[in-house]
């Protein structure tokens, strides 16, 4: 089996070129339709960091004495309580309203919705040119045999059982193209260009949302009620206890001047979790004896009720 | 040349502050436009080496600067802001405190005209409004350390220490492997009279930065102060008699050492440092 040199040069190469220009003209339509970022507001960027604060106060603590400590434990309990740092300090009981109502939300659905179209308008328009015009077209003949597996992959829309699986039908070539232009359009366009088909199919498998989400929206682009967030942090926060780093410092210096033998710290060491191990059984015991007094009491209660 | 590029690159990314250095090596490169060569690194070149002609007062490059920025970025915050401090540098206040205003304007999350803002209000001399601008901004911008040290320093410069040791605590979260913070806030600390904790801070500074000779003053000083003192009422806290004696020891020791130390200080300060050792 012979091929036209037609087919080369009005078939297999004019799909190339189109497909390359195609990928140019989204680049350049996606840097247009992007503009410019959108800007933060003052009031989201001091509610996500007062949660980074908190975060802070729980992994460094160790580093400031125990009265900054509990000063700024009590300080940021009552305020992730009373929701202080809140963006809309109203909404805490409030019940949410229609999300499609907050600007922001359909904005950011917007955005995935531009992208989507984006990547389906010209990948469509190129898959009905190629069917109509050159559906059932064998374009070219690899240099290397291949199994018969391959058939699905290079001849789709040439379904002939008998051909030699080297040949590759139009549709397959245009498949080709869309993975195997990637690093071409890198060399054209940079990186980190939009022209990149498979970036795009793997946004439209998640829905585009994740990469597009703001601060506030979880992965499943629901607004998240941020109070909620504030009282777990609280909890956190309420968990916390206090280890001040510098509680034996003195000790360490003088075993690092070699004053004293390195055997005092871990015998200090072992005096802490004695001491930690004894304050832990008389929680545990206080702990017992509670409900059963609470219980005690209710019944007291109960008893004068009756009477 | 490409030296030059990499030691300014490197310099913009360790954000240490050698305005001199720069300006030597950055000078040339503006001046024979080679500085173009480095496509998108130039302009951050430029903007450094701006800032760094306005630290050592070469007006004419840090102008020539901004405007090749101000060419190729018009109206863009970043170099307003530069303006703003060209004309902080030429005691143009007022004018350079409607630019950094006209930028928040458009932008209220602008980090760099915030903070310039402060600092203008402390030029101006008006401390309790710097310090006021300085809270708001760091009630948002929380993790900025730089911010809480200079909101420290004007604590400091009103003499209220236990302001300024607060914002020392929370520079000490932020940063706490830095020996230098913890001097401060144990210096703060011992200003306050609060002998025990700040012995604890200094330890922790000679336990960063061997032989830290600031450091070892401070824990002999404190040392002393506790041992002179009457035993404290909660004894569970405080440093034992014996472990005193022992720091007070160990840091007179190191000093003397220090000092001893050949070609470590002069004749006449070694003297000094024996005999106020000797006196404590």
């Amino acid at each position: 089996m012979l091929l036209d040199p037609a087919i080369r040069d009005w078939v297999l190469i004019p799909i190339m070129i189109v497909m390359v220009l195609v990928g140019v003209v989204r680049h350049q339509v996606t840097v247009l339709l992007n503009g410019t970022p959108k800007k933060a507001d003052l009031k989201s960027a001091r509610e996500t960091k007062a949660l980074q604060r908190c975060g802070l106060l729980r992994a460094h603590g160790v580093h400031i004495p125990e009265h900054a400590f509990h000063g700024r434990k009590a300080f940021l309990s009552e305020a992730f309580e009373k929701g202080t740092y809140l963006k809309e300090t109203n909404t805490g009981n409030k019940p949410r309203g229609n999300v499609m109502q907050d600007p922001a939300y359909v904005e950011t659905m917007m955005d995935g919705m531009k992208k989507n179209m984006m990547n389906i308008v010209p990948q469509t328009v190129i898959m009905g040119w190629i069917n109509f015009f050159f559906s059932g077209f064998v374009l070219v003949k690899l240099p290397f045999p291949l199994t018969v597996r391959f058939k699905g992959m290079l001849q789709r829309g040439v379904e002939t059982h008998d051909m030699d699986v080297s040949w590759v039908s139009s549709l397959s070539w245009y498949f080709l193209n869309l993975f195997g232009l990637q690093s071409v359009f890198t060399l054209i366009l940079g990186s980190g260009h939009a022209a990149d088909a498979m970036r795009d199919m793997q946004a439209m498998s998640t829905m585009g949302m994740g990469a597009a989400a703001g601060p506030n929206l979880s992965p499943t682009g629901q607004p998240q009620d941020m109070h909620k967030i504030f009282l777990a942090e609280k909890e956190n926060l309420d968990l916390t206890e206090h280890e001040w780093g510098l509680e034996n410092v003195e000790t360490r210096l003088l075993v690092k001047y070699g004053k004293k033998p390195a055997s005092v710290l871990l015998d200090q060491k072992k005096a802490k979790i004695a001491k930690l191990a004894g304050r832990q059984a008389t929680k545990e015991f206080a702990a017992v004896a509670a409900p059963s007094a609470a219980a005690a009491n209710a019944s007291r209660k109960k008893g004068r009720r009756q009477v | 040349m490409v030296n030059a590029a990499k030691v300014l690159q490197d310099l913009r990314a360790s954000a240490e502050r050698k305005p001199d250095v720069v300006v030597r090596l950055g000078k040339p490169l503006i001046d024979s436009g080679a500085v173009l060569k480095l496509d998108a690194d130039a302009w951050l070149v430029y903007e450094q080496v701006a800032i760094a002609a306005l630290d050592m007062g070469d007006d004419a490059l840090a102008l020539k600067c901004i405007q090749a920025l101000e060419t190729k970025f018009p109206g863009s915050p970043r170099v307003r802001r530069l303006q703003g401090m060209q004309l902080e540098a030429s005691g143009k206040l007022a004018e350079a405190g409607l630019i950094y205003k006209a930028i928040l304007e458009e932008d209220e999350t602008n980090v760099l005209a915030s903070k310039r803002q402060v600092m203008l209000l402390r030029a101006m001399g008006l401390p309790s409004e710097a310090i006021s601008a300085l809270v708001k901004y760091l009630d948002i911008n929380y993790t900025d350390f730089e911010g809480w040290l200079q909101l420290a320093d004007l604590y400091l410069d009103e003499l209220m220490y236990a302001q300024a040791a607060f914002c020392m605590e929370e520079v000490l979260m932020l940063q706490p492997q830095n020996h230098i913070f913890h001097l401060k806030y144990a210096e703060i600390l011992y200003t306050q009279d609060n002998f025990q904790l700040a012995l604890k801070q200094f330890c922790r500074v000679v336990e960063l930065c061997r032989d830290h000779v600031r450091g070892l003053y401070g824990i002999k000083m404190c040392a002393s102060r506790l041992l002179k003192a009457a035993p404290s009422k909660d004894a569970a806290a405080a440093t034992s008699h014996e472990d005193l004696e022992a720091m007070d020891l160990l840091a007179t020791e190191r000093l003397i050492a220090l000092y001893g130390a050949p070609g470590a200080a002069a004749e006449s300060s070694k003297v000094a440092a024996t005999k106020w050792i000797e006196i404590q």
